[in-house]
């Protein structure tokens, strides 16, 4: 475990580094991602100034959705960055040099690329979720706000999970391109509660791609309004969901054959 | 003239050839206009209007976002940042033809192909979801959102032509040009319309050239701006479309001006 701090300690330092000495660059990629978190919490705000709920749910209620979604999608690129250039790594024959490194090379090829701007962004996000929860007058030691943090890890590790699919896609496939921009574009969906769209969407971001349980979920449950029986099943498809994918990955790993020069 | 038509359909089989990043491009686009659909679908449920739009211009409003972020707001400003840093342009900069031209011909072919897609989506969408679908009262209005939409086109070519163009003095434009992309799609109306903005916002977006890009092409096309402001409207977009033209002329050239490369 010291051995994996370290080697994670040394390569964040070097993306800080390489960070710092880009700074126009930084900043462009700091202020876009923060102007998509802005922007639409603006526009929620603006709506209800027009309605009074959405779904049934008022202003803070569907803030909360909205700045969950956040939580979960930034903290999982915070995690996973190094995804992102998973395909390049094994085309350009780097996946070759983290199998021979004495490390895992699921987390050397995805966990050592920390993005601070990313991190950057999460703060103002988890300041506005602060005050959000506390508006709701619910207490913020309550049995509803520790099972919302649960279910906000639970779907921090659903989103791992795919994540960990899209490596071993790479490690396998070599030509997949972008698969992790199709989770992304997909998890657009995530930014407003499951209610909105329809019951027929619902079953699919349910029980197919569960964006539904990432985002929706731990509100609810904080609202009070999810049933042990859904908190049961979220908690489930986590641990399915990242057991089959560090099983897809290691098939992967075994399967692999260079395909590098 | 021939030698850009050339390369428009050369690029235009290209991006064909890509049919799997396409077709990956096409999936982000068509899970923003299901969010939106749907998102605007419950807003409205029991309401006839929302800040004036009927139900059916709102739904239509979110169906004609993706024909504009189709046509309007792709462009090639990735690939011009890297054939900048990585000196690719000195092979252009040889060959007897205006880099603007080239650019402009590859980005139609680009464009092409996602306006199709975009009428393919929105026909299936029309199939499968039987949204109440707004068509414009005059075929003038018609002619009026063809023309927006072809200034939109060019307008957006420009601006992102400008961005990119930074590449020549940084090699750090990558930030900007990310910022430029996201900051523009909201403040051209590509995800929401703009009225819903406070109105102070609604009056410094209406100073710039955004909203000419996404929101003002859909509201000729929506019948929400009558045809006489419409024709003014449409002055305005290419004057600024001229402005920003000579302005990406402009900075090529101060750009050529600074740039070197070395190597074969």
């Amino acid at each position: 475990m010291k051995k994996y701090l370290l080697v994670w300690w040394k390569m964040s330092s070097m993306s800080l580094m390489a960070q710092v000495s880009h700074p126009l660059g930084s900043i462009g990629f700091l202020l876009g991602k923060i102007v998509r978190v802005v922007f639409f919490f603006a526009f929620i705000i603006a709506i209800f100034r027009h309605v009074k709920s959405l779904a049934g749910y008022s202003l803070e209620e569907t803030a909360l959705f909205f700045l969950t979604f956040n939580i979960v999608d930034i903290s999982a690129q915070i995690l996973f960055r190094g995804i992102y250039n998973a395909r390049r790594a094994v085309t350009e024959g780097d996946f070759d040099f983290y199998l021979i490194q004495p490390c895992s090379a699921l987390f050397r090829l995805s966990l050592t690329t920390f993005d601070f701007l990313d991190a950057l962004t999460l703060l103002p996000v988890l300041w506005m979720t602060l005050d959000i929860l506390d508006r709701l007058s619910v207490s913020l030691f309550s049995l509803r706000a520790f099972l919302y943090l649960l279910l906000t890890l639970n779907a921090v590790a659903i989103a791992s999970s795919f994540h960990i699919f899209v490596a071993g896609l790479a490690v396998r496939t070599q030509e997949l391109e972008n698969t992790i921009w199709i989770y992304r574009d997909i998890m657009f969906m995530g930014r407003f509660p499951s209610e909105v769209y329809g019951p027929m969407f619902q079953l699919f971001l349910t029980f197919v791609i569960p964006i539904a349980v990432m985002t929706t979920f731990p509100v609810r449950a904080f609202l009070g309004l999810l049933s042990w029986k859904w908190m049961g099943y979220s908690f489930s498809l986590s641990t399915i969901l990242m057991g089959a994918s560090f099983w897809f990955w290691k098939s992967s790993v075994r399967q692999y054959t260079s395909s590098s020069s | 003239m021939k030698k850009y038509w050339r390369a428009y359909l050369i690029s235009l089989q290209e991006t064909l050839q890509r049919r799997s990043s396409l077709v990956m491009d096409r999936l982000g686009g068509i899970a923003v206009m299901l969010s939106l659909y749907y998102f605007w679908k419950t807003l409205l449920l029991g309401r006839t209007s929302f800040l004036g739009y009927s139900y059916s211009q709102m739904l239509t409003y979110v169906l004609g976002m993706n024909i504009l972020r189709s046509f309007a707001l792709t462009g090639r400003g990735w690939e011009l940042v890297g054939e900048i840093s990585s000196g690719k342009i000195s092979s252009y900069l040889v060959r007897p033809l205006s880099y603007h031209g080239y650019a402009l011909a590859l980005d139609l072919s680009q464009k092409t192909v996602h306006l199709f897609a975009a009428f393919f989506e929105i026909g299936a969408l029309l199939i499968f979801f039987h949204p109440p679908f707004y068509w414009p009262k005059s075929i003038l209005s018609l002619f009026l959102f063809a023309g927006a939409l072809l200034t939109a086109s060019l307008l957006f070519f420009f601006l992102e032509f400008i961005v990119s163009s930074l590449a020549f003095w940084t090699s750090e434009s990558g930030g900007p040009l990310f910022f430029f992309e996201l900051f523009i799609q909201f403040a051209a109306g590509a995800f929401f319309p703009l009225d819903v903005l406070p109105r102070f916002l609604q009056k410094v977006l209406s100073l710039s050239p955004f909203p000419y890009l996404v929101f003002l092409p859909i509201n000729i096309y929506l019948g929400r701006v009558g045809e006489g402001r419409a024709f003014q409207d449409l002055l305005i977009s290419f004057v600024w479309t001229a402005v920003f033209g000579a302005t990406s002329v402009y900075v090529w050239r101060k750009g050529l001006l600074s740039y070197s490369a070395e190597g074969g």
